[in-house]
């Protein structure tokens, strides 16, 4: 691609497209990443750990293997808040996040795109999760089962991106503001737990749920991720105004 | 009466909220009406 | 220029929001059109300087409309106290613990009712035709009230619960909706406490509210989905008691008197929030006013000229 870099027009805005807008800025944060390291480095190792500390606390391998699914998504969660952080701080560094405001990007561009490198990071987070529930809790899947996860996986993630994205926008930036972030995104991410964790039971066939059972929960989890997705790119916006 | 603690729990968990509520209403109201010329008070 | 005697009385004990004001007409006027001071204060009159004293002799919210709402408050709470203690007569299943339904109803109906009016209300001074502060002031104050009334129905349906089922807390949708309702205001308030222009703070919280109204009915139907696999979906069903007419009264009256209640504080407390962002303008006059007069002065200094 060699188009040269956003010029401004005559009005002031940006004269490119959201989506276009939306892949320079994710490309942005995931070579951010890419060179930094420190969610392969930190946030890993942490959802590493999270599920270690699982194991330690429920202590008996059957419920281990019944919760997996639980465990995997809770886990997942958590690191949500840092990855989320994360991705705030880079732009909170030089004041990023106001210079693309004001220099007219479209903040609908801006959302998409933090999303869309947030999502790339939680798939990766997921399936570190998923690998680790196998190994440690005697997590099974079968070829079904793996399809269903995949569905599963994919708007869970777009899901949990969008959320964390906006509510992470909001409380990016001030002082005092960070530890907002778990008490707005907890609520909203609930369904998406409670989809994710029932699709992902079928899949695993922890607990005797069968496979069928899984797929109306795929169906909650890509109406929570299109109405978080429109939701989001109209509420960033006013969202990040200062 | 049963579960006579109960239930008074439950009233006095209920009144006594909206009583507490009310309080801090009227104090707060009277102390910024202290600071507060008339014309600020469309209500008035 | 000599200020129309009349407001004389507000020198002395005037706010300094006050003084900041004739500061800034004196300079920005300098001249002796009284009209242009009359405009930023009550046209002065013989009987006006009771009024402009300062802070008003009149402190607080209340009004004629408030006050009687407010005494008949007291009474509805007061007979419903009566009813739903001592007149109205147990229930046949559930016994005296039904009592604490005649308080519980209410409470929960009057947080539902404060979540709509606080998403109504986002909404009105999201959309531009009714744009007004007041619109965020409102959806404020019915989100707190609508927190405390949250935690009273948790409360006592806990405790109803306790008895009824014999455990504090079910998972069902309704009963998991209303703790998630709870969080989601507790955070609406803390989001309203973040700082920055009134108008921020308004825009701010009106798009969290409106995005709660988008969570809610997802978290309602996912718990419920949930939990209708371990076919307990119906437990809070369960609530329907066979009324007669005395316990049916006290049902609505409970749901009444603290619709009175809620309506009462929100008045009131809107009014406080329109003084509390009122200080928070004159303030910020007062500093504006402070920057001009030392600039003005430092002007007429190097000109030799004094006003």
């Amino acid at each position: 691609m060699n188009d040269p870099s956003p010029v401004t027009g005559t009005s002031g805005h940006v004269a490119t497209g959201v989506w276009r807008t939306a892949r320079l800025i994710a490309g942005k944060d995931l070579r951010i990443e890419r060179r930094s390291r420190v969610i392969v480095n930190q946030v890993l190792p942490f959802a590493a750990l999270v599920m270690v500390l699982f194991a330690f606390a429920l202590d008996n391998d059957d419920v281990l293997l019944r919760t997996a699914p639980g465990l995997v998504w809770l886990g997942t969660i958590f690191s949500l808040l840092i990855l989320v952080q994360r991705s705030f701080a880079v732009e909170s560094a030089d004041g990023a996040l106001d210079a693309l405001r004001v220099a007219g990007v479209n903040p609908a561009g801006i959302f998409l795109g933090k999303s869309l490198a947030l999502a790339v990071q939680l798939v990766v987070l997921e399936m570190l999760l998923v690998a680790l529930a196998m190994v440690l809790y005697q997590a099974q899947l079968d070829a079904m089962g793996a399809v269903l996860l995949v569905t599963t996986i994919a708007p869970a993630t777009t899901g949990l991106a969008f959320v964390g994205t906006l509510y992470g926008g909001l409380a990016a930036g001030a002082r005092g503001r960070e530890t907002l972030l778990p008490l707005l995104l907890f609520p909203v991410v609930a369904p998406v737990l409670i989809g994710a964790t029932r699709a992902t039971e079928a899949a695993f066939g922890a607990g005797s749920a069968a496979i069928d059972e899984g797929w109306p929960w795929v169906g909650v989890l890509l109406v929570f991720s299109a109405l978080f997705g429109v939701g989001g790119t109209l509420a960033f916006g006013p969202l990040i105004e200062e | 009466m049963d579960h006579a603690g109960f239930i008074f729990a439950s009233y006095i968990a209920a009144f006594g909220g909206s009583a507490g509520l009310a309080w801090y209403a009227i104090r707060r109201g009277r102390a910024l009406g202290r600071q507060l010329p008339d014309e600020d008070k469309p209500w008035i | 220029m000599q200020s129309p005697a009349g407001t004389e009385a507000g020198t002395e004990a005037g706010t300094d929001g006050r003084t900041g004001n004739r500061t800034t007409d004196r300079h920005t006027n300098g001249n002796e059109d009284s009209a242009h001071v009359a405009t930023t204060q009550t046209p002065p009159t013989a009987s006006g300087s009771a009024h402009r004293a300062a802070g008003s002799a009149r402190a607080g919210t209340g009004t004629r409309f408030t006050r009687v709402l407010g005494v008949l408050t007291i009474a509805a709470l007061a007979v419903l106290a009566l009813f739903a203690l001592v007149l109205s007569p147990p229930d046949v299943v559930q016994g005296e613990s039904v009592r604490i339904l005649y308080a519980h109803v209410g409470t929960v109906w009057v947080a539902y009712l404060a979540f709509i009016v606080t998403a109504v209300s986002s909404g009105a001074y999201l959309w531009k035709r009714t744009s007004s502060l007041t619109w965020d002031r409102i959806a404020g104050a019915s989100a707190e009230i609508g927190v405390l009334f949250m935690a009273i129905t948790l409360f006592t349906g806990s405790l109803w619960g306790r008895i009824t089922w014999g455990t504090f807390w079910v998972w069902d949708a309704r009963v998991t909706t209303t703790a998630f309702l709870f969080v989601t205001y507790v955070g609406y308030l803390a989001v309203r406490g973040l700082g920055g222009t009134h108008e921020q703070r308004a825009r701010r919280s009106a798009v969290v509210a409106l995005l709660a109204v988008l969570e809610i009915p997802l978290v309602h139907f996912s718990v419920r989905l949930w939990r209708s696999v371990h076919q307990d979906a119906s437990v809070a069903g369960s609530t329907d008691v066979k009324l007669d007419d005395e316990m049916l009264f006290t049902l609505l009256l409970g749901t009444v008197a603290f619709t009175m209640m809620y309506v009462w504080y929100v008045l009131h407390r809107q009014r406080v929030l329109a003084m509390e962002d009122a200080l928070d303008d004159k303030g910020l006059d007062l500093a504006l006013a402070e920057r001009r007069n030392e600039g003005l002065e430092a002007r007429d200094m190097t000109e030799g000229t004094t006003r």
